[in-house]
């Protein structure tokens, strides 16, 4: 039933067969080939400053005499979750002019004239919904030509008014109970691109729920008022509790320092998704070895930074991967491993986690955290953060 | 227009050294950087390095580009009269440079130092896009921008370049300028720095100004107004903050009306 151009390991398997789904099936992931050497906007090629090696091809495709890195059109196969197309004006939400993590403003898209926020994609390989739309439509649907533009407005239309958040939770309730704000209205109303700040809190939505002790619970069990608070107490750790944040290119690259102390929502920074308000390429680790976590059934590739070009800030010249995430676009090393933050809204039901499924749950996601920065959460702690994601 | 020269003082102000005018007393060495975990909340804790040749320790926190631990610095600032709240004396104004060669990396705990908050200077951010902004109101007069860099460096560095390329960009809309010249300088000439010798590429010079050029590019400044050039080893500018090696990385911006 899955298409075999991305829904399974490589379309050269067969596809009846179900060990040839094994990644989307176990970890929810799907097959998406870059072309290499990369190509920009305008489709010219990019000369990238690094060589890349497979190490290790489980799945077979990226040394495929077809659809391989040295088949007859060379592309590197990466396994990725796919991102909700919904609330997507917070996706092209631009707060601010500069990008920090290179300095430079924004571009500008050339047809509508506004700047791109760079937050579409795990690669960020396309700048506007309509861009990314058409290569949709080139790559998974495997569709030649173009659309009209009266059927790309209607497709632009149709997504833009889409709006998705968790609405209820077995046991905290209906999620704008409380005087609390959860659920996709707030989103639909909300101003998209915003700061968190003292004045713009991060998850506000939940702050009445910090209460509920001391407030009216009439009608709630103990079980959902304790949840609650959990919640609340999550929203609380998420946006005050600080920790040394190392070796990440994209934020400890620029000029903060590494490590630098800091939280999570000095990235999850834009209220109402937890996405980055500039475009949110972070190699966080998911992806690039020593960090990511073991993933014998993905690619692992190696990569060796050209002499003279500058190596990963903190990796080096030569970096293993499983997923070159935003490299693939740029060419660059530093750009190594960096996958762009998504929204961190309707979480509760798309698990896994991360772009390569490699969190298997939300409480995943909390360990993934807790391991790589060292944070030393209690275990009532990681419970506050689980809970407070699987309301967003 | 001495730009860099405000936003020193701007910075030296937020850090809280406007008290302390600077002995201008310039120390540059190259050491591996200690990074002494303070908790002040976000951005907070202290960089430390010691001087070989004077056994000094200092806090070198205090400048627009932190350290990174495991990779040397190269520390060019002048002795301040501030509080030691970190376990060093104070460098304020401070350039710290990561070179790439490796060093052990090292953090301390606290010990008792208190460190110091991280703030930064209104002066310093831009706001968001959706403020409306005036132009700059005339007269107008022909107008120069200085950009400076880290050693060996031609990144535009966040909370410090943004604000000037956005004030030039700005300002060369409102004039009308008829000729932007962007120039950019690398400082090829050597110096001794604990025993080594350090230069800038003249490569480098190249890539300032074309980082400078696409900025202001971006920031809708038409291509063909603009001239870009570059030069090796540049004079020093000018400046009251004692340090004359980073003024010759830089970028100026001149509007010609």
């Amino acid at each position: 039933m899955f298409a075999a151009i991305d829904g399974s390991n490589c379309p050269s398997l067969p596809q009846d067969e179900r060990a040839s789904h094994s990644l989307l099936l176990e970890r929810g992931t799907f097959r998406v080939a870059r072309p290499w050497p990369p190509v920009d906007a305008d489709g010219k090629k990019i000369a990238p400053q690094f060589d890349i090696e497979v190490v290790r091809d489980p799945t077979g495709c990226n040394t495929s005499a077809v659809y391989g890195l040295h088949g007859k059109h060379p592309a590197v196969s990466v396994f990725r979750r796919p991102r909700p197309a919904t609330n997507l004006k917070y996706l092209t939400a631009v707060g601010f002019v500069f990008e920090p993590k290179n300095g430079f403003p924004l571009p500008i898209d050339p047809e509508s004239g506004q700047r791109m926020s760079g937050n579409l994609l795990a690669d960020s390989r396309a700048g506007t919904l309509k861009l990314q739309l058409l290569d949709a439509m080139h790559t998974h649907l495997e569709t030649e030509g173009n659309l009209h533009p009266e059927q790309i407005q209607r497709i632009l239309d149709f997504e833009g008014q889409l709006y998705t958040a968790q609405s209820v939770d077995f046991v905290g309730g209906k999620l704008d109970d409380g005087g609390a704000h959860g659920g996709p209205e707030t989103l639909a109303l909300s101003k998209p691109g915003v700061l968190k700040s003292s004045k713009d809190v991060q998850w506000v939505e939940y702050s009445p729920w910090a209460a509920l002790a001391t407030t009216n619970t009439a009608g709630s069990s103990d079980a959902q008022r304790l949840f609650r608070e959990s919640v609340a107490r999550g929203a609380a750790i998420f946006r005050d509790r600080t920790f040394l944040i190392s070796d990440s290119s994209g934020l400890n690259s620029m000029n903060f320092g590494n490590p630098t102390r800091d939280g999570c929502n000095f990235c999850h920074n834009m209220t109402r998704t937890g996405m980055d308000v500039a475009p949110g390429q972070v190699d966080l680790g998911t992806t690039n070895e020593p960090f990511a976590d073991s993933a014998p059934d993905l690619p692992l590739f190696k990569l060796t930074c050209h002499a003279g070009e500058t190596p990963h800030p903190f990796l080096g010249a030569v970096v293993y991967t499983h997923d070159p995430g935003f490299a693939l676009t740029t060419g660059r090393c530093v750009d190594i491993g960096k996958i762009t933050m998504q929204s961190m809204r309707g979480l509760a039901a798309r698990a896994p986690y991360f772009s390569n499924g490699s969190a298997r749950t939300l409480r995943d996601v909390v360990e993934f955290y807790n391991r790589r920065y060292n944070i030393g959460l209690t275990e009532q702690e990681k419970q506050d953060l689980t809970n407070l994601m699987s309301v967003l | 227009m001495c730009v860099k020269g405000a936003v020193l003082f701007s910075l030296a102000a937020a850090l809280g050294y406007a008290a302390d005018a600077p002995t201008l007393k310039p120390v540059s060495f190259i050491a591996c950087p200690v990074y002494r975990d303070t908790n002040q909340g976000r951005k907070s804790g202290c960089w430390l390095a010691d001087d070989h040749e004077s056994g000094v320790r200092y806090d070198i926190g205090g400048g627009r580009a932190k350290p990174q631990i495991g990779h040397e610095v190269l520390v060019e600032g002048v002795v301040a009269n501030s509080t030691d709240v970190c376990g060093g004396a104070v460098l304020a104004p401070v350039y710290t440079a990561v070179l790439e060669t490796r060093c052990p990396a090292v953090m301390l705990p606290p010990e008792n130092y208190p460190g110091r908050a991280f703030q930064v200077s209104a002066k310093s951010v831009l706001p968001p896009m959706d403020v409306e902004r005036p132009l700059p109101p005339p007269p107008y007069e022909s107008q120069q921008w200085v950009i400076q860099f880290n050693f060996q460096s031609d990144f535009l560095l966040y909370q410090y370049s943004e604000v000037i390329l956005d004030a030039a960009a700005r300002y060369i809309k409102a004039s009308g300028a008829k000729r932007v010249l962007v120039t950019g300088y690398a400082a090829t000439k050597e110096m001794q720095v604990s025993g080594r010798t350090l230069s800038e590429p003249s490569a480098l010079a190249k890539t300032r100004a074309e980082s400078v050029a696409e900025a202001l590019r971006r920031l809708g400044v038409d291509p063909r107004q603009m001239h870009v050039s570059w030069r090796k080893d540049p004079e020093p500018i000018a400046s009251n903050d004692g340090l004359e090696e980073p003024s010759k990385r830089r970028v100026t911006i001149r509007a010609e009306l």
